[in-house]
């Protein structure tokens, strides 16, 4: 016998809630995206406004702005693991978002851009 | 009155007049408290900084980067420890049960006066009961055996042991000598190969490595970079002369410990300091072994006239207060003719404030707890010149990094700090400033 966990109808909703793109949500949850930010270190090298290892957030959003370049992209460089260049000239392995989910990820992505 | 309160009295009667102020009258409401948060740090060892799992951080860490430089988010502590605790972490092997959280709030206060500095700190136990309980001699029928261990330990985590350890709260201080402690603190002296970390030593090893050899050492402690030819191995320990050079240039780190069990009972905290090992300082500390070496009896037990039993028993109902052997208060030897049981027990260890010499006894404390919180004052003189001893002295700032040990647990089971900064009337800045008392 199969233990039910779950009633179908909680199911359904948290389907929904899966499945449901983040534009229909409207506004990103800058508390959560934030968290889901720090959890994975991004703000090692990542500060909002000062430059450490890596970029601010206030110089990546002016950049994608500047290149029309949106969220996609940005997911795009936290998922591919692609090598960055650093201020001293050399190169190291971006580090991958420990997320594969693509609502979490899109909510991160339009957090950091929106500084 | 309560045991404990009878404890702090006692220990207030130690201090004496010498001193300048008495650390249980000072207003410490008029004293700025500065909440420090410390974390759960696992096994995040020197090596384990230098490597390519510390992701994006290997390379800065080698180069002496200090922690807070990529670290520096205001929830940064609550961050890593949960991270780290969570279950499942590269950093944290263990399930350890009963760990609620991965940080905790040391509220730190500080004063001096012409003779002493006076640091008051202040944090919530993991455990709703003051930890004052340390490991046992117990009676098997035959020999008396250790009872009871650190939660780590293999035997606890097994089930076949309790976890009973005394609570802590420790302090590292740096008068700036020690290359890089300015930037990464404590975990300058967290090395893999040593007790609960990765790649633990074994006896065989210990016993072929010529330093440990020769200062008579049995296992890994605590160490510095300075004082290994290649800072990331244990084993390549600098030769005894080496180390005698370092110590006498001032390259350790003073670490002061309070005890809930080992010194709280007579008003002090240990002395000691961490360069080839974690060390007393010389002299005697405030406890000792109460195992005797040749017959593993107990050297000394209750002295049941003056509290109404010579040992205790698992259930007994002592062990919801506070159980010390204090060798000038409540301890007589040892009688091996007396109708020992099955399941009689003894403290392993014997504390005594009168046989605490030299500059193993430069500390006194006093505590409290209450309420779930532990209250610990610790005095430290100022001006030691002892070798073994960072002077303090007005006008200086240290580096400084805080530990709590609680919930049953010694080694890396404790919350830590970032390195921190302590001025003793210093016009610099400084994290936590030392008031000066009238």
């Amino acid at each position: 016998m199969i233990r039910r966990l779950y009633s179908p109808g909680l199911v359904i909703i948290l389907a929904a809630a899966v499945s449901m793109p983040l534009t229909a949500t409207a506004q990103v949850d800058a508390a959560a995206a934030e968290k889901i930010f720090k959890e994975n270190d991004c703000h090692k090298c990542h500060h909002e406004t000062k430059a450490k290892k890596g970029p601010s957030l206030k110089k990546i959003s002016a950049k994608y702005k500047e290149k029309k370049l949106d969220e996609k992209e940005a997911i795009k460089h936290m998922t591919s693991g692609k090598k960055v260049k650093l201020d001293d000239g050399t190169e190291e392995d971006h580090k991958i978002i420990d997320t594969k989910d693509v609502n979490v990820q899109t909510s991160v992505a339009k957090w950091m851009l929106s500084h | 009155m309560t045991k404990r309160t009878m404890i702090l009295a006692m220990s207030m009667l130690a201090f004496g007049s010498a001193m300048a102020a008495d650390p249980a009258t000072i207003n410490w409401a008029k004293i700025p408290a500065k909440k420090i948060q410390l974390f759960y740090p696992g096994q995040s060892s020197y090596e384990w900084l230098r490597s390519d799992a510390h992701k994006g951080a290997a390379k800065e860490t080698a180069r002496g980067d200090s922690c807070t430089s990529c670290h520096d988010a205001s929830d940064e502590e609550v961050l890593q420890g949960r991270k780290i605790l969570k279950g499942g972490h590269p950093l944290e092997p263990t399930a350890i049960a009963g760990k609620k959280n991965g940080n905790v709030d040391l509220h730190v206060q500080a004063a001096y006066d012409k003779k002493n500095a006076y640091l008051r700190f202040q944090w919530k136990t993991q455990n709703p009961y003051a930890g004052t309980e340390h490991q046992y001699l117990r009676f098997d029928g035959k020999e008396w055996k250790v009872w009871g261990y650190p939660k780590l330990d293999k035997v606890v985590q097994e089930g076949k042991q309790p976890g009973i350890y005394e609570d802590r709260m420790s302090i590292m201080i740096d008068d700036g000598k020690v290359a890089g402690f300015a930037k990464q603190g404590c975990w300058l002296t967290c090395h893999d190969g040593q007790r609960d970390m990765p790649k633990q030593f074994t006896k065989e090893e210990v016993a072929a490595n010529p330093l440990l050899t020769a200062i008579k050492k049995g296992d890994v402690r605590k160490y510095l970079p300075d004082s290994r030819t290649d800072p990331s191995d244990w084993k390549t320990g600098k030769s005894v002369e080496e180390i005698a050079k370092l110590k006498a240039e001032g390259k350790f780190v003073d670490l002061i410990q309070w005890r809930a069990h080992r010194s709280y009972p007579v008003g002090m905290a240990d002395d000691g300091y961490v360069l080839e090992f974690r060390l007393a300082d010389a002299g005697k500390d405030m406890f000792g072994g109460n195992a005797d070496s040749k017959t593993h009896q107990p050297k000394f037990m209750w002295d049941e006239k003056k509290v109404g039993f010579k040992s205790i028993r698992a259930d007994s109902q002592a062990r919801k207060g506070d159980l010390f052997l204090v060798r000038e208060q409540n301890a007589v030897p040892f009688d091996p003719n007396a109708d020992w049981k099955e399941g009689d027990m003894i403290p392993d260890y014997i504390v005594s404030r009168e046989d605490a010499k030299g500059s193993a006894a430069d500390n006194n404390a006093i505590a409290n707890w209450n309420a779930g919180m532990w209250t610990v004052v610790i005095v430290r003189p100022l001006g030691l010149t002892n070798a073994d001893d960072k002077m303090l002295k007005e006008g200086g700032v240290y580096n400084v990094g805080f530990a709590t040990h609680d919930d049953n647990i010694t080694t890396r089971g404790h919350f830590v700090s970032y390195v921190k900064t302590l001025g003793i009337g210093a016009r610099t800045k400084a994290d936590i400033k030392a008031v000066k008392l009238p």
